[in-house]
């Protein structure tokens, strides 16, 4: 060993003897700016409904008083029992399509040799990256009450063989585009479980079928209650599809219910509409803490293994081409013809099976949205929220993971349960909430008519998305990086900045992803929200809707899928180079 | 100026007390070593002088800086003890090169340029790193990074050098190396330092003192002679080493610590040391497994011990044997570098390989 000259030692910047003053340090500061704002975020859609749910006037009005008469109101009209009742079968019908459909495409994808599976994992997954209002306009477009395969139907068989008009109809339309996410969470426990569990059933001289369906079904039960939970209740706060197929017939559901109350009449039932907002709420609530109690004891379901496993297809034998080809027809018929009709129809000037669709070409749908420039601005709000509002929501979230997973913040506990506390908030009832905080509070007015309010209740809404997307990278990251950086002497800061934030540029980057295509579909929360001036494309295509021009809708509709498709692809190449390093 | 003094230190979880009220100081330049088996609270206690955790109560003092003070809520954040903290995964920031993640703490002391250079340099070179300047830690071998992760601890000078087990994801061969390295390393910088280890090996190498620690508690600190040859008790006997215990009551004990002790066979056997407790009172004699002499003849009475019994077990371990003796319904183990074939053997010890424990 080389004796080396040892330099003097150095001053260290800040030396205090005491630690009294530490107290109120940056990393404090920093921390608590992010658990109020947090706070406030979540709040302030929330607090308005519950509070307008138990006064006897509009909220906007000086001296309420606290009632029940809100509530009563509600529960004595029979019609709002009818409400409740569509919009629990309804949920409870699309989660069964949906989950039966999302754990065949978990078993078949995953567990067996099905052809082509490759290709068909990625196709199946295509519905989540489109807008539910894009889904039900095709859907309408192509499978409708006039729709063109409809009434190619009703020509070849001599009557309709479906009616989208009625729940069983809608919960197809609403099950087989909720279905990817049952299949997402259902293929990745199936991918984690222990292969050997399976081969130990193989053993005991069970056959292939008989083990899934004895040993790998069940293990996917955590997955399946989960996401079929999460199903229903995303179709309780779901508007698309009850507005599209259900209110032509006049089936109300708690979404509609809120959104013709609140938008049709003149002076909207101030408090009928808080009660029927705060019991949606309730309801929601309820069954997230449903969720969490059952998967509590989902540790006897706890199959992960760090190894990896080389796992056992199952042989579908000579079955195996007559399911790929059911596949195929599956996806054509729920993807493929929906989307070639929406297209074809933004690009004629009416799509039936009695005229060549070639006789009425036109681009007026196109020209039509490009020669108003609220119809353009619709088209340029979305993409600036998409693209900024995006990217501060992703930027704020990183901010409340990394207090909650990364600090030493008295209340991190607390502040994880209010991040995650929007999964309970339909968009509608957001909407309803921030609309009304405006009138409240000071400041928030300033707001109102610009695309700020609108990112402001998206990012509110995405919070649980963008948590969930960083949260487990974070967790992967060894507490002992930060901590070497903090006994080098940087504080809480600037070791987040300088360390944990640049490690988790990917998952960041995921999250991004994520919430910019969530941005770009949302538009629940924007109903109540917009005005004119900013219009988003979700909000220009209701109006046109609701006075039936479907041309332009189908337009936007694709201008959408265009700037979906688009983002993807570029998130994919930008993503694929990051893999390496 | 960097002595670091730990009066009363507890951690405690509940009813769980991970540091049970400790006490030691650590005088300038000295090499302490926190030894025990896991979850004794060794490394509980280096990550509260550190900063990384906070105790329940105690002080924590360090070249008279307050760094804890549970009595008058004194809480000096990590970043503020200028304490230089090796991880034994290493921790080096896998998106830094091996300069930057130098010169990581450099910029927060707002080093500048130049002399960050001088300093990083020389730091590497320190740990014979000089070459790998450039190369980011994934490119590194687990010896390479753990003295990275070293000269990143010593280019900012702390007063304090803190290792959580640094040797303990090296392979044999490199630790034996590593440690002696090390040892060398502290010497030269005068730097002073606590290691925490469960390997007793490594703890007797390095230490100017050893605080051999079980249950939260520190249950012996002495240098690691005294720490070998004179255990306090049982546990530290059997711990540092591995020792046979013989039951037995106290005969006498003369005040320079001899003493001579009543084997539950009726055997005398004299040791050179034992704590101060009454005649009569029941204790353990500690004899190491290669301090006993096995022989097939009986030996000339020359002051030793001597047991008879018979092999029960015998194994070969390379360099010597291991023999398992039945010593009047006691069993004994011995290592030995003779090849014994006959079962039965006479054993023996001196007393000054002896000593007594309390049980």
């Amino acid at each position: 060993m080389v004796s080396l000259p040892i330099p003097a030692p150095l001053p260290l910047p800040i030396a205090r003897p005491s630690g009294k003053d530490d107290r109120f340090s940056r990393a404090l500061f920093i921390q608590s700016l992010v658990a109020v704002a947090t706070v406030i975020l979540v709040a302030a859609p929330l607090a308005p409904v519950l509070w307008q749910s138990l006064i006897d006037r509009p909220l906007y009005e000086v001296g309420g008083l606290f009632t029940a008469e809100n509530y009563v109101r509600l529960l004595s009209d029979a019609g709002f029992y009818k409400v409740v009742w569509n919009s629990l079968l309804l949920a409870f019908e699309t989660t069964v399509v949906a989950c039966v459909l999302g754990v065949a495409f978990a078993i078949f994808l995953e567990r067996t040799n099905l052809p082509g599976r490759r290709a068909l994992r990625a196709v199946v997954l295509w519905p989540m990256y489109i807008s539910h209002l894009v889904i039900a306009f095709s859907w309408f477009v192509m499978y409708g009450p006039s729709g063109y395969i409809t009434l190619l139907s009703e020509h070849w068989f001599g009557g309709a063989l479906w009616n989208l008009y009625t729940i069983p109809g809608m919960a197809v339309v609403a099950g087989t585009g909720a279905a990817p996410l049952v299949y997402l969470f259902c293929a990745s426990s199936a991918k984690a479980a222990d292969a050997t569990l399976e081969d130990a059933g193989r053993m005991m001289g069970a056959g292939s079928l008989r083990v899934i369906w004895s040993i790998s079904i069940p293990l996917m039960r955590p997955a399946i209650i989960y996401s079929s939970l999460l199903i229903f209740i995303g179709s309780l706060e779901m508007l698309s599809v009850p507005l599209v197929f259900g209110r032509p017939v006049g089936l109300e559901f708690f979404t509609t219910f809120l959104y013709s109350r609140g938008l049709g009449g003149i002076t909207p039932d101030y408090g009928l509409l808080g009660a029927a907002a705060a019991m949606l709420l309730v309801i929601i609530s309820v069954l997230l803490a449903i969720q969490g109690l059952l998967l509590r004891n989902a540790g006897r379901f706890v199959t992960v293994k760090g190894k990896a496993q080389r796992r056992k297809l199952a042989d579908l034998g000579p079955a195996r081409w007559p399911l790929f080809v059911l596949f195929l027809i599956y996806n054509i018929v729920i993807l493929g013809i929906p989307l070639v009709g929406i297209v074809t129809r933004s690009v004629t000037t009416f799509l039936t099976p009695l005229m060549a669709p070639l006789d009425l070409l036109t681009t007026d749908n196109f020209t039509l949205l490009f020669a108003y420039p609220a119809y353009v601005r619709s088209m340029t709000n979305s993409l600036v929220i998409a693209t900024l509002g995006g990217a501060i929501a992703t930027a704020f979230v990183a901010m409340v993971t990394l207090v909650v997973h990364r600090s030493e913040f008295r209340w991190r506990k607390q502040l994880e349960y209010v991040a995650l506390y929007p999964r309970a908030v339909p968009g509608i009832v957001a909407g309803i909430g921030l609309f009304w905080a405006m009138m409240l509070l000071p400041g928030v007015d300033l707001l109102y008519g610009t695309i700020w309010i609108l990112i402001l209740a998206f990012t509110m809404r995405s919070i649980p998305t963008a948590f969930g997307a960083i949260s487990p990278a974070m967790l992967q990251i060894g507490r002992e990086l930060d901590q070497s950086a903090r006994s080098c002497g940087a504080d809480w800061w600037k070791t987040s900045r300088t360390i944990v934030l640049p490690l988790l540029k990917p998952a960041i980057f995921g999250a991004y992803v994520l919430l910019f295509l969530s941005f770009l579909k949302e538009y629940s929360s924007a109903v109540f929200l917009f005005t004119p001036g900013s219009e988003i494309i979700g909000t220009t295509m209701l109006s046109f809707w609701a006075n039936g021009d479907t041309g332009p809708v189908a337009a936007l509709s694709v201008i959408q899928l265009v700037i979906t498709a688009l983002f993807v692809f570029v998130a994919r190449l930008l993503l694929r180079g990051h893999h390496d390093v | 100026m960097s002595e670091l003094i730990v009066e009363n230190l507890a951690k405690h979880f509940g009813e769980v007390r991970a540091i049970d009220g400790i006490s030691f100081t650590v005088a300038e330049g000295e090499f302490l070593t926190l030894l025990g088996p896991s979850g004794c609270g060794k490394s509980t206690t280096l990550f509260a002088i550190a900063g990384l955790d906070t105790p329940t109560a105690g002080v924590i003092r360090v070249g008279g800086r307050t760094f804890f003070d549970g009595g008058q809520g004194i809480l000096v954040p990590p970043e503020k003890r200028n304490c230089g903290l090796v991880f034994q995964s290493y921790a080096l920031w896998p998106h830094m090169t091996v300069m930057d993640n130098l010169a990581f703490p450099l910029r927060i002391r707002k080093v500048s340029a130049a002399d960050r250079k001088r300093r990083i340099t020389t730091a590497l070179e320190l740990v014979e790193m000089g070459e790998y300047i450039q190369r980011f830690p994934h490119e590194l071998s687990g010896g390479q990074q753990q003295r990275v992760a070293l000269a990143r601890t010593l280019v900012f000078e702390p007063a304090l050098l803190l290792l959580d087990e640094p040797l303990s994801n090296l392979d044999a061969k490199l630790r034996i190396k590593a440690r002696n390295w090390l040892k060398e390393l502290q010497q030269q910088l005068g730097i002073t330092t606590i290691y925490v280890t469960h390997d007793q090996i490594e703890a007797l190498a390095l230490s100017d003192r050893i605080a051999v620690m079980n249950k939260g508690s520190i249950v012996q600190l002495a240098s690691p002679q005294e720490i070998y040859t004179r255990p306090s008790g049982a546990f530290v006997a059997d711990f540092i080493g591995s020792s046979n215990f013989l039951r037995g009551r106290m005969k006498q004990r003369n005040s320079d610590g001899d003493a001579e002790v009543i084997l539950e066979s009726g055997l005398l056997v004299r040791t050179i040391w034992a704590p101060d407790v009454k005649e009569g009172t029941e204790v353990l004699v500690a004899v190491r497994p290669e301090h006993i002499r096995l022989t097939a003849a009986q030996p000339i009475a020359n002051g030793a011990n001597l047991l008879t019994g018979c092999i029960t077990a015998r194994s070969y371990l390379g360099a010597r044997y291991q023999y398992t003796i039945d010593a009047a319904g006691t069993s004994i183990m011995v290592e030995t570098e003779d090849s014994l074939d006959q079962p039965e053997v006479y054993a023996s010890f001196d007393p000054e390989h002896a000593v007594v424990v309390l049980p």
